[in-house]
């Protein structure tokens, strides 16, 4: 294929939703995933590239967050009914390296307040950057639900040692215009940290959990 | 037909060869006597087994000849001679030691002959050479097994990688190395992974996990090995990739030297080659790039590589590293650090004994110091350190070149870590922009031009520059937190979305309120942008459905809604935009996030999108940006040498006038010469005589002085004589006419 269309990403979508929601409807929600393949791409001369973009909708409500906080933090958590945790609860944890990935598998994203986050490394160790999964700031000031959501319609764009990479860019839950929305910025975010631009991009497919592939470019 | 007489000499000479050669044309009808020969061999054998190392010269001599004999046709007769190859290994593994050196060397090339013909296969022959390859004390022998067990990997993998081969070989290196970490026999292994690295037979994890097996041997030589594979093998394959990719054929010149010379099968033959170079080339263009990711990236668990490196040789009080291989290891682990943002802590508190101006290559533990720092690292391990090198290197009283060093390394500690300073060190550091000395002035102004960017408020009212002091009053500017990830969006967009207003208000000026055209011109953006897209398909893959950019309506989950402009009329579009411009220019950015999340960026837009980036404006914000970008993208991968640190240095060393003059001109092009001058030299270069004219301007003005006298001491008739003649010259028409005749 060599364009990629509006009307055409429209189509994709609406057969995959039509697919999910009508023909084969699972007993769980799923995910959106964006899955691009690169090409004329030299990993050692182009370096790899990362990037994080913040989607107009949330793609995963489901996400599970950890706050990791001072007193403050953790009664704004629970007033929002979200996990939290005090920076004795982590140095309970001990350093201990299983402990720290149970921790860091239990929750898709940590949340940590300003005062807390210098210390992150020095109580966890390197668990969670490793896991990819080191917290990101907030302050007394900012409002902890807006910070959630920020955090959860963020993806990363990440390469690792492949030539392909995935993101989930919504659910079938979702709107299609705001499903249609979420997929070209992250589209057009991708294209736009490629250095080559489309040259580079070698095939885009989307696809739900358990629906088949749809190619869209 | 009369048979040729042999004389007694030339019969046994030409035997063996004229026989393989025979053999090798008609097998069956010779094979009673390669048969013959090939008991001689065997009887032959069994004597020199016996006792193999009294044998005397010219058994030596007959057991070679009968050994190359007998593995060049040994393809032709796979039964008889099924033993031979086991015997060859069992001779070469088990004598390679007392051998003869000429019958050794004559085994091993056997051997490869035999796996070129496919008598034996690559892993049986690699495992018999590696163990001697690893144990032999001769340095000839060793040298020989090295290129042959490359060769061998090499042509195995030619065609297509021969995963299973690379798989056992690889383990069989990586057992050398693990089974015995102290022994120097890993440096055997060592060297063909990277041998075989740089020539990009071996790209994979593996291999990658040998040399990380290495780096953490206790054998000096291996760990230097492994590290260095580490922090050079990049360098290393790009540079033989280049080196292979020119490799200087040019068929055009090939085929004009067919057509001017005489023509000769040699000349035919070349130009067949060249183009067939050429053509394998030209397929391996299209082919898709093979992957090489950089080694480092290819690292498992770099995590527990950095720390394992650091605790066995850098911390372990009883490694045996000389300081110099410390360095190394150091580079590599501050490298993997930085790299892939990893977290040890201990490594920085390492650094503090270091770090002094009388340290031996301090430069290199700076460079890693700063190599080691990254936006994770919390800014209270390194505020120490920054301070350290601070009292330690800058100061009135140091020399200028450990100032100017000492202000590079803070600067490039705190690019990639800004929290890592505190502000009244960051005042005091940034007064050195005063001195007189070139070097740490400029290093003092990188620091300043640095913070400038990342935390203007930190400096003083005066120092913070233009831009800086406005995005603070205006609040755009906010120093990052630690741990906060930049949300990246596409830069320039809303200066895209400006300038398709522009052209659609143009187009609709132009079309009388119609607009049709919007999507045409994006069908203009896909246009050209790839060779590859054949045009048939394009023209029917592009349907123009989508006629509005803003007929797609998405509705932002949160509050930041853009503003009910959304289904009006043309007109009410222009007045708006007439009446509130400032409300436009607020919701500009979120206008342009409406763009990308409804349209898709064709080539032709991204291009626009960067010209209008390069010339929007705040050019002069985006060209700092480009560079703070550059710096960062070095920051990601690249290394940070100590050259890197000290390069400013230069500049305040004492030099001499030779080497002022020399570098004042450095940048100059070559001096002028006029065109005739240059004609001039050509011409003397060339050998060429010159003309009268110039030979006569270059006459010795001596020379000429008394013919100048002459002409003054003329008699009257003679001068009458001379002009008359002249005039009547004149008349003729110059001395060769015939005017007046």
């Amino acid at each position: 294929m060599s364009k990629i269309t509006v009307a055409g990403v429209r189509t994709n979508v609406k057969e995959l939703l039509d697919y999910s929601n009508n023909e084969k409807k699972r007993n769980f929600l799923e995910t959106v995933e964006l899955q691009i393949g690169l090409k004329n791409y030299d990993p050692q001369r182009d370096k790899r590239f990362s990037g994080t973009i913040k989607l107009p909708s949330v793609p995963r409500p489901g996400m599970s967050v950890c706050i990791l906080g001072d007193q403050h933090d953790i009664d704004r958590a629970k007033h929002h009914g979200v996990d939290a945790m005090s920076s004795d609860d982590l140095k309970k944890l001990n350093k201990n390296k299983k402990l720290i990935k149970k921790l860091a598998r239990k929750y898709d994203a940590f949340i940590a307040s300003d005062t807390l986050i210098k210390q992150i490394p020095r109580l966890l160790g390197p668990g969670l950057s490793k896991a990819g999964k080191f917290p990101t700031p907030v302050s007394h000031a900012e409002d902890l639900a807006t910070k959630i959501t920020e955090v959860k319609s963020t993806i990363k764009f990440q390469l690792k040692k492949v030539l392909c990479l995935g993101t989930s860019v919504g659910n079938v839950g979702m709107g299609e215009d705001e499903l249609i929305g979420n997929i070209m910025l992250a589209i057009n975010y991708l294209v736009s940290l490629l250095k080559k631009g489309w040259q580079n991009v070698g095939s885009l497919v989307i696809k739900a959990s358990m629906s088949p592939p749809k190619r869209l470019y | 037909m009369v048979k040729r007489k042999v004389g007694a000499l030339e019969k046994i000479d030409a035997d063996l060869s004229s026989l393989q050669y025979k053999a090798r044309k008609d097998p069956s009808s010779y094979r009673e006597d390669f048969y013959s020969q090939y008991q001689q061999y065997e009887s032959i054998r069994g004597i020199f087994l016996r006792a193999p190392s009294s044998t005397d010269d010219s058994g030596i001599v007959k057991i070679r000849d009968l050994i190359d004999f007998i593995s060049h046709v040994a393809d032709c007769y796979p039964r008889e001679t099924a033993t031979f190859p086991d015997d060859l290994i069992q001779l070469l593994s088990q004598h390679h030691d007392q051998l003869q050196y000429e019958l050794r060397d004559k085994v091993v090339s056997s051997l490869v002959l035999l796996r070129n013909k496919d008598v034996i296969d690559s892993s049986t022959l690699l495992n018999t050479l590696f163990p001697i390859l690893v144990s032999t004390p001769s340095k000839t022998l060793r040298a020989l097994l090295f290129q042959k067990i490359l060769s061998d990997l090499r042509n195995s993998n030619q065609k297509s990688t021969n995963h299973r081969l690379n798989k056992t070989v690889q383990s069989v290196l990586q057992n050398i190395i693990t089974s015995d970490r102290t022994s120097p026999q890993g440096i055997w292994a060592v060297k063909i992974t990277r041998e075989l690295w740089k020539r990009q037979v071996w790209t994979d994890a593996k291999a990658v996990e040998i040399m990380k097996e290495a780096a953490l041997s206790e054998n000096e030589k291996v760990i230097t090995g492994g590290v260095s594979f580490f922090l050079g093998s990049d360098k290393e394959r790009e540079e033989a990739d280049e080196s292979s990719d020119d490799d200087g054929v040019n068929v055009g010149k090939l085929r004009q030297k067919l057509n001017v010379n005489k023509k000769n099968k040699k000349n035919e033959k070349d130009l067949k080659r060249a183009t067939m170079i050429m053509k394998k080339k030209e397929k391996r263009k299209g082919q898709p790039d093979i992957l090489n990711f950089s080694a480092l990236h290819l690292l498992h668990d770099p995590q527990g590589f950095a720390e394992t490196l650091f605790q066995k040789h850098l911390q372990n009080k009883y490694s045996k590293l000389k300081l110099d291989q410390k360095l190394l290891v150091l580079q590599l682990v501050s490298r993997l650090v930085g790299l892939h943002k990893l977290t040890v802590i201990q490594l920085y508190s390492y650094f503090i004994k270091y770090l002094s101006p009388r340290q031996e290559s301090v430069t290199s533990f700076l460079a890693s110091l700063a190599q080691a720092t990254h936006s994770l690292v919390p800014p209270d391990v390194l505020e120490p350190l920054v301070q350290k090198i601070a009292n330690e290197f800058v100061s009135e009283a140091a020399a200028t070149e450990v100032a100017s060093a000492g202000l590079n390394a803070i600067r490039e500690i705190c690019a990639r870590q800004p929290l890592a300073m505190s502000d009244t060190l960051l005042q005091d550091l940034v007064m050195y922009r005063k001195s007189k000395d070139k070097g740490v002035m400029m290093a003092a102004k990188g620091l300043l031009s640095l913070y400038r960017e990342v935390g203007a408020d930190m400096l003083k009212k005066r120092d913070r520059g233009k831009e800086a002091t406005v995005k603070i009053i205006s609040g755009e500017r906010k120093e990052k937190r630690f741990g906060e990830v930049e949300g990246g969006g596409i830069e320039g967009l809303e200066l895209l979305e400006a300038w398709k207003e522009e052209e659609r208000q143009k187009r609709l000026e132009a079309n009388g309120g119609v607009d049709d055209k919007e999507g045409d011109s994006e069908e203009e953006g896909w246009k050209d942008w790839d060779a590859e897209s054949d045009t048939s398909e394009s023209s029917e893959g592009w349907i123009d459905v989508h006629s509005d950019g803003e007929d797609i309506q998405v509705s932002d989950s949160d509050d930041e809604k853009p503003p009910a402009k959304k289904m009006k009329t043309i007109m009410a579009t222009q007045e708006a935009i007439k009446e509130n411009g400032v409300s436009t220019e607020l919701s500009a950015k979120e206008k342009a996030q409406n763009l990308a999340t409804t349209r898709i960026l064709t080539p032709a837009d991204l291009v626009k999108l960067q010209e209008l980036r390069m010339q929007s404006g705040v050019s002069s914000l985006m060209r700092q940006k480009k560079i703070q970008q550059k710096r960062e993208e070095k920051h990601a991968d690249d290394p940070l040498t100590a050259a890197d640190l000290e390069g400013l240095a230069t500049l305040s060393a004492k030099r001499t006038k030779e080497e002022k003059i020399a570098m004042a001109k450095a940048d100059r092009e070559e001096k002028h010469l006029s065109k005739s001058a240059r004609h001039k030299e050509k011409k003397i270069s060339e050998g060429k005589s010159t003309t009268n004219k110039e030979k006569a301007r270059a006459k010795n003005f001596f020379m000429t002085l008394g013919k100048a006298k002459g002409k003054q001491k003329r008699s009257l008739t003679d001068v009458r004589r001379t002009l008359k003649g002249h005039v009547d010259r004149q008349k003729r028409g110059g001395k060769r006419g015939n005017a007046g005749r």
